[in-house]
């Protein structure tokens, strides 16, 4: 039997037609000739390839009909002759010109309200991410609600809700809270509360306004000091595009958010900060951000209000210097963590582990005072 | 998971083209915005709106093939790179195109999609190399699957085995273009 007789059965065996007696034989060269086994399956795979083009073809006119009957255009007439082609065309295109034209048109507008309203007020673009309640206090008078409902239970009853919030993290065993200055700035007395370790007062230790970034000191006698942390404080600066994540109270529940280090610097050039295509809200400032083996790497900031999913970070490493300068009766009691014990988990589990470690940030200032 | 999604793929795997119209029509606004956001036209982003959802048709068809993602997701994030890469292709593109949805195999997704495409520009090509009558009798067995006793006459052979005949060697030149290309292509 020549070659092509051969090639000739196994397409028929392809497509299960080939007749019983023929397919035992073929079977049997398949399985015995080695060469001939090898030269078998690259014409099958060949004809795959083949097959395949011409249903990809064959799709792609499907689809060509589709978007021409969502373009409200009515089907172009099957073999248009040659002399109408080129109204022809003009006729299937103008619903898409005309919406290419439309899209210029919105575009341009958009631009110049932009820019405009960019001369008009340059503070618009950077904003910080503390909640202030009372300013949502309509939409969300159900959580104002558990708030106050929460204070009858708390050991340390407060008159008034909070009237700002945000996120902060343990940054050593014994009892040193990192969050952002904003946070805090006009704080009357400072809450820190989490599922495990409850409602807890801090005082203010060290601010840094500069850099955004302040360490608070859990007070409360009902904190035990822990014997470590999970998690270490990078020195090194993260580079870029290294996956971060995060976790922060937007809302009274903690809320995980993930993305990456965009920009190597801050909100105009801010050496001091990263730029992240981190998803944040108000709520979440203060928080931690974090690199795939858990350590930190920054503390949320703010966002650039005009682009939308453009955030900013505070560097591990200004957290650092910011802690260098506690005084030193109080440095020598405070213990930075640094051993990673999360850089083999999963992220749901470092995930599962961090989340007692960050707590959401009450602050309670005179209301008479604003 | 994604139950909704999930009978959307079975649907289609039966070639249900009322499904993939209604499917087609439903993401592409999506994917228009994202292109025209991004110094692209209505008409590129038919062009790649259209190639992320063959590649998700042709995806579907394999056997094994389980739904990890939304389909709405691959069709986005899929359309996300194909369009970042004709931008790198033409040069006009400097900025970043927000990532908002994407999936966790989508690096050998785009791999596989450009193999893909890669041999059926060779495939084009060659088809075009081969030059008639062979093109088209092999159009008409594997494309239009026509019998063999129909392109004999057809094409004016004495007998059905003067046309097979024909039909090998047209096959086993096309073959060889195909093959040589797609090695000058690696090289």
């Amino acid at each position: 039997m020549s070659e092509q007789e051969w090639l000739e059965k196994l397409e028929q065996y392809a497509e299960d037609t080939l007749p019983l007696q023929d397919r035992t034989e073929l079977q049997w060269r398949l399985n015995n000739d080695e060469v001939f086994s090898q030269k078998a399956k690259e014409h099958l795979d060949f004809l795959k390839t083949l097959k395949a083009f011409d249903e990809r073809k064959k799709l792609k006119t499907e689809l060509e009909g589709y978007h021409r009957s969502m373009t409200s255009e009515p089907a172009t007439h099957e073999a248009p002759q040659k002399e109408t082609k080129q109204i022809g065309a003009w006729k299937k295109y103008w619903p898409m010109t005309a919406v290419a034209a439309s899209v210029a048109l919105i575009s341009t507008f958009t631009t110049l309200y932009l820019t405009q309203s960019l001369e008009k007020d340059q503070k618009a673009y950077y904003k910080e991410l503390g909640r202030r309640v009372e300013q949502i206090k309509k939409s969300q008078s159900r959580i104002l609600a558990d708030i106050a409902e929460s204070k009858e239970k708390a050991t340390p009853p407060s008159p008034v809700p909070a009237n700002y919030m945000g996120t902060g993290f343990l940054i050593s065993p014994n009892g040193y809270v990192a969050t952002s200055y904003h946070i805090i700035k006009d704080a009357d007395s400072v809450y820190i509360e989490n599922k495990r370790f409850g409602s807890l007062k801090v005082s203010v230790l060290i601010s840094d306004p500069g850099k955004d970034v302040s360490i608070l000191k859990i007070e409360n006698d009902l904190f035990k000091p822990l014997t470590s942390l999970p998690y270490t404080i990078l020195a090194s600066e993260s580079s870029l595009g290294e996956e971060v994540f995060t976790l922060g109270f937007p809302r009274e529940d903690i809320v995980f958010g993930e993305g990456s280090i965009s920009a190597s610097t801050g909100y105009k050039q801010d050496s001091a900060a990263y730029q992240i295509s981190v998803p944040v809200n108000p709520g979440n400032s203060g928080g931690p951000l974090f690199n795939s083996k858990g350590d930190v790497v920054g503390i949320i900031s703010g966002l650039q209000t005009e682009t939308s999913g453009t955030a900013f970070a505070t560097k591990s490493s200004v957290l650092l210097q910011t802690v260098k300068e506690v005084p030193d009766s109080v440095s020598t009691s405070m213990k930075l963590p640094l051993n990673n014990s999360l850089k083999n988990l999963t992220r749901v589990q470092q995930l599962g582990k961090w989340k007692d470690y960050v707590f959401m940030i009450r602050v309670y200032s005179d209301p008479s005072k604003n | 998971m994604y139950h909704f999604d999930e009978l959307i793929v079975s649907e289609l795997r039966k070639k249900n083209r009322d499904v993939l119209r209604e499917l087609y029509k439903t993401h592409f606004p999506m994917i228009e915005s994202m292109v025209c956001l991004n110094s692209g036209t209505v008409q590129e982003a038919k062009d790649v709106y259209q190639d992320a959802v063959i590649a998700f048709h042709e995806r579907v068809q394999d056997p094994d093939f389980v739904l990890s993602c939304k389909i709405k997701t691959y069709l986005y994030a899929v359309s996300r790179r194909l369009w970042l890469k004709r931008l790198n292709e033409k040069k006009r593109f400097y900025g970043k195109i927000e990532e908002t949805e994407t999936f966790l195999e989508i690096e050998s997704e785009m791999t596989d999609i450009e193999e893909k495409e890669q041999s059926f520009q060779h495939l084009a090509i060659a088809l075009d190399e081969l030059g008639e009558p062979c093109r088209s009798i092999l159009e008409g067995f594997y494309f239009n699957g026509q019998t063999m006793d129909q392109i004999r006459d057809k094409f004016g052979y004495t007998n059905t085995d003067n046309a097979k005949n024909q039909k090998y060697k047209c096959l086993q030149r096309l073959k060889k273009l195909f093959f040589s290309s797609n090695n000058k292509n690696h090289e």
